[in-house]
């Protein structure tokens, strides 16, 4: 009997040694490292995600490959399912790092999964570049190997205020309600601040668990306060259920604004006819303007094109921000000249280049405050960029009308 | 020995292993590492289960909040600049006595279905409260800064680990242990028998907080973040279960066996098997229960009669 | 006040599916003392083939009700006579256990054939509302209502007339006087199981009309569930009705004068409160 117990713990031990699979190693390959959320809450939005990773890796190796201190080497990404959950992610990030010896880190989707594995990154000094968590908490740390491409999670509905206060009438009034997560707090401080300090009165400002099912009371309460302006600061869940629940209670606003979800084609899919009129906070919009660097697609219509033909679909900003993220490592390796992490870190915070995208610079804390914010919004089934002007491609309509005449 | 201690040559196994995995550390390699401190954290986390489910019979279905309260010990000390690992253990130990005194008064008046109940909205309530306190991070989190010696957190665990496995020992041989064990047997007749019924169970309850606690705590700076989904996580509530019933509830050595082994079939199947490693996970869980209802360590009971008593044992249960 | 009553609209329209979510758990723990914690999944399945249908062949929601029921009656047939009968006497940790595995498997199944990102049942009438004073209400969650109140008084009406039904109640309170009266309790089981899933897959329909659909939404439930039949009583109707409505409404004035970040909290004080007061709820028997 003894015998029996002993085998079982020298057999559990057989298997933590030769459990875990084999790690990688190719010469001629660079291999990014990727926990996205396959499954979970931001499914949809890791999906999304991960479209815009494979776009730049199938267009860089189709394209010659990138060239490090004179030689020339192939991309690849190795990805695992985070299933939305912060620790997960910050195991996975480990286990690319200690196990597969991958050689960067692709960033999470998220705010919560990026600040988990923020602290690993740093803790093993491998760089690693994010576009799609912009809680600024992250970048408060004093992480050094920790970057994103994105405008920070304050900013997404500043320009969506700014927007309505250029309309005729000015509204008075805003409401404003976030989920309980790191993200969707900070968009929501921001809105506030930004609201307050330009004449807007907050009427409402209140939060949610994240992952709610129910918001009808959350519906009624904002109802019963009036506002002019709604604004909420979460995920594409939320948005969902925070736009169905306005529709189903009869709520009359005069303009809705998101900070994820009106993007994203399901949202459209979901609601039909009720998500007109919605405006959306964006990273990136189809029509922006820049003209970027060599060495990718320059411009951002062909980029859309180029996406579409691939993926059957416009990309959205989390597609696009996620292409940039590739991005800045492609510019930064290429400019260390080197895979060294430390020479490859050391690039990518001197990094200033213009692509598709907007320009790719970070501030001392990592975090990209140089690119500007967009308000789209769907008029008609079509996602249209309307502010600023300088990238509008249509004029935003206000205020909303009634539920039965979208 | 034997009694309520359960097998002798199993303990024997546990402590060796414990002590090769003293030397982990030595390896350098943070995989390893990680995977070895996750084993003792459970196996610390098990045994505090055990302890209050195993041992006294009151099967908890919400310890996880002892671990989530020793994590946001740590994560409120770091909040307020204290960021040392030895400091936060013995602090969040006094926070899960404390709790389970206040709350265990009147939650351990309820017996079987109401009490697992009970426990699993305590630490559902828990989770909930915190995430709306800001001044512990709320939903967004806290961040704790690592400190350069980083293997100090795997000391830490060993040391939470090693301690609990003693403190259940002791306990097992003591007057203490086969009270509780009274008490799961027949409550009624040893409250009869002059054992203070409510002293001990809630002595039990905090002591198993007591195990989970510190395990929270370390577990925290090892993470190097702490929010509710995190701390509160269901996979930290049902592995430790789990796991003691693998090895076997109501021993000394059966939650650490538990630990080790289901870890292993754990990330074995996480490393192969990444798509479908849960639903893995649910088949072991249904097999372990269906075919092992005792745990490992009373697979010998099972496995006298041969193939025939084996399947007998199966219907035991049946109507 | 206007604020107040629309409140309790909404907890009562709540309210109703979770009585009927809560019902095949309460009938399931009430008469086989077992707790189901795959409870959850099979509402979940049972919002998943409302969707297949809609998808697939543009079918009502509304008329997947029953399909569901059927469908999962039948699975639940199958699971008890094959799986849970096993573990019937078994101590409640076993069939804790034994459940949550469950859940994992269908669970992750699921996960598999559908992958995680969320779906939606979105017949073209939703979100149409009517007012009612100074109340709106949404068509919708009024039929839901409708249908679950139907559901609990077709099913207490059973269980009180039909001979099954009598058979059940008579499991449920003296297992020797049934048998020796020619009930077969290994098949009272497997129905009493069955008619939960049943239960729970048309709960599911319902609530997937409400919100959005993904492989874990039937997970909050099962607390919801323990929660109503606390309220309520055990393994009756009656009291998941009024448990379900009750919890509702209290879900609704917590999270909207307490606060909305702490509407779950709320809920779970009040099943604390409730156990450590009266454990056998509003309705239920005296616990022994």
């Amino acid at each position: 009997m003894p015998i029996r117990r002993s085998l079982a713990l020298v057999v559990a031990a057989a298997l933590i040694a030769f459990g875990p699979a084999p790690s990688r190693a190719d010469d001629n390959t660079i291999v990014f490292g990727a926990a996205l959320a396959e499954t979970g809450r931001d499914a949809r939005e890791g999906a999304l995600t991960k479209e815009g990773y494979d776009f730049w890796k199938d267009y860089v190796n189709s394209h010659g490959g990138l060239k490090v201190g004179g030689k020339t080497y192939k991309v690849d990404i190795s990805y695992a399912d985070d299933e939305t959950n912060a620790q997960t992610s910050a195991r996975l990030v480990e286990k690319f790092i200690n196990q597969d010896h991958v050689n960067f880190i692709l960033g999470p989707y998220g705010s919560a999964t990026a600040f988990a594995s923020a602290a690993v990154v740093e803790r093993y000094k491998v760089p690693m570049v994010e576009g799609n968590g912009s809680s600024e908490k992250i970048f408060n740390q004093g992480f050094h190997y920790i970057f994103a491409v994105l405008s920070p999670a304050r900013r997404y509905l500043e320009f969506v205020i700014d927007l309505a206060l250029h309309q005729n009438p000015r509204p008075k009034t805003v409401a404003i309600v976030a989920a309980n997560d790191l993200f969707s707090l900070e968009v929501a401080q921001g809105a506030a601040d930004y609201a307050t300090s330009h004449g807007l009165q907050v009427v409402y400002n209140n939060k949610y668990p994240a992952d709610t099912t129910d918001v009808s009371s959350i519906v009624s309460a904002i109802k019963a306060a009036n506002p002019d302006i709604i604004l909420n600061g979460g995920h594409l869940q939320d948005a969902l259920l925070l736009q169905k629940g306005f529709k189903e209670q009869n709520v009359l606003a005069k303009l809705y604004g998101y900070s994820v979800g009106p993007d994203t084609p399901d949202f459209r899919k979901a609601l039909g006819n009720d998500a007109n009129y919605v405006f959306g906070g964006t990273q990136w919009s189809p029509t922006a303007k820049y003209h970027g660097a060599a060495g990718f697609i320059s411009d951002s219509k062909a980029y859309a094109k180029a996406f579409n033909a691939k993926y059957g679909h416009i990309p959205d900003y989390h597609n696009a921000e996620s292409t940039a993220t590739c991005l800045a490592f492609q510019y930064a390796i290429e400019d260390a000249g080197s895979l060294d992490p430390q020479k490859v870190r050391d690039a990518l915070a001197r990094l200033n280049v213009v692509t598709f995208y907007g320009i790719l610079k970070f501030d001392d804390r990592g975090i990209n405050v140089y690119k500007p914010m967009a308000v789209n919004q769907i008029q008609n089934g079509n996602l249209l960029t309307v502010w600023p002007s300088a990238v509008a491609n249509a004029k935003p309509l206000y205020p909303a009308p009634d539920w039965s005449k979208r | 020995m034997g009694g309520i201690s359960g097998s002798r040559p199993a303990l024997l196994a546990v402590v060796a292993v414990l002590g090769a995995l003293l030397l982990v550390p030595a390896l350098h390699n943070g995989y390893y590492e990680n995977l070895c401190r996750g084993i003792l954290m459970f196996g610390a986390m098990a045994l505090g289960w055990n302890f209050i489910g195993g041992y006294t019979g009151y099967v908890s279905f919400g310890n996880v909040v002892y671990f989530g309260l020793g994590a946001y010990t740590s994560a409120a000390l770091a909040e307020h600049g204290v960021e040392n690992v030895w400091v936060a253990m013995p602090l969040a130990m006094v926070v899960a006595a404390v709790f389970a005194v206040v709350l265990g008064l009147p939650i351990l008046r309820l017996r079987g279905h109401y009490f697992g109940i009970a426990t699993l909205g305590i630490a559902l309530a828990t989770q909930e409260i915190i995430a709306n306190v800001d001044a512990l991070g709320g939903g967004t989190g806290v961040t704790l800064r690592q400190a350069e010696w980083f293997s100090q957190y795997y000391y830490a665990m060993w040391l939470v680990c090693a301690a609990s496995l003693l403190v259940t020992w002791l306990a097992a041989r003591s007057k203490f242990g086969y009270a509780l064990v009274a008490i799961r047997e027949n409550e009624d007749a040893a409250a009869v028998l002059g054992i203070n019924a409510t002293a001990y169970k809630i002595a039990a309850w905090a002591i198993s907080g007591m195990m989970a606690a510190p395990a929270g705590a370390v577990f925290a700076f090892a993470n190097g973040f702490v929010d509710p989904p995190t701390a509160f996580s269901v996979d930290n509530n049902v592995f430790p279960i789990v796991m003691t019933i693998l090895g076997g509830a109501g021993t000394v050595a059966g939650p650490v066996v538990g630990a080790i082994v289901l870890t292993a079939i754990n990330e074995t199947l996480w490393s192969h098997f990444p798509q479908i490693h849960t639903l893995f996970f649910g088949a072991v869980i249904v097999l372990v229960v269906l075919f092992l209802p005792r745990g490992l360590l009373y697979l010998r009971r099972g496995a006298r009669g041969g193939w025939r008593g084996f399947l007998g044992s199966l219907t035991v249960y049946r109507v | 006040m206007n604020l107040l009553l629309q409140v309790l609209v909404n907890g009562l329209l709540a309210g109703g599916i979770l009585a009927v979510v809560a019902l095949g758990f309460s009938l399931v723990w009430g008469i086989m003392n077992i707790i189901n914690l795959a409870h959850g999944a099979f509402v979940m399945m049972g919002a998943y083939l409302s969707y297949v249908l809609f998808a697939s062949f543009g079918l009502d929601p509304f008329a997947s009700v029953p399909i569901a029921f059927v469908v999962m009656f039948g699975f639940g047939y199958l699971v008890q006579r094959f799986v849970i009968n096993f573990v019937v006497r078994a101590p409640i940790l076993t069939t804790f256990l034994l459940t949550f595995g469950l859940s994992l498997l269908l669970v992750n199944l699921v996960l598999l054939i559908f992958h995680g990102d969320s779906k939606a049942v979105t017949p073209a009438y939703l979100g149409s509302n009517f007012s009612l004073g100074p109340v709106t209400v949404a068509w919708t969650k009024l039929w839901t209502l409708v249908v679950a109140l139907a559901i609990t008084g077709a099913i207490a009406l059973w269980l009180s007339r039909s001979k099954t039904g009598r058979a059940i109640r008579a499991t449920s309170m003296d297992i020797g006087a049934a048998q020796l009266s020619g009930v077969r309790v290994a098949h009272i089981y497997a129905i009493v199981f069955a008619l939960g899933a049943g239960l729970a897959g048309a709960a599911g329909v319902l609530v997937g009309i409400n919100q959005t659909l993904n492989p874990s939404m039937g997970d909050p439930y099962i607390i919801k569930a323990f929660v109503v039949c606390v309220l309520g009583g055990l393994g009756s109707v009656e009291g998941a009705l009024v448990g379900g409505l009750l919890y509702g409404v209290l879900e609704a004035l917590g999270s909207q004068f307490i606060g909305t970040g702490l509407q779950d909290a709320v809920a779970l004080v009040v099943l604390l409160l409730v156990l450590v007061v009266r454990p056998r709820g509003l309705l239920g028997r005296a616990v022994a």
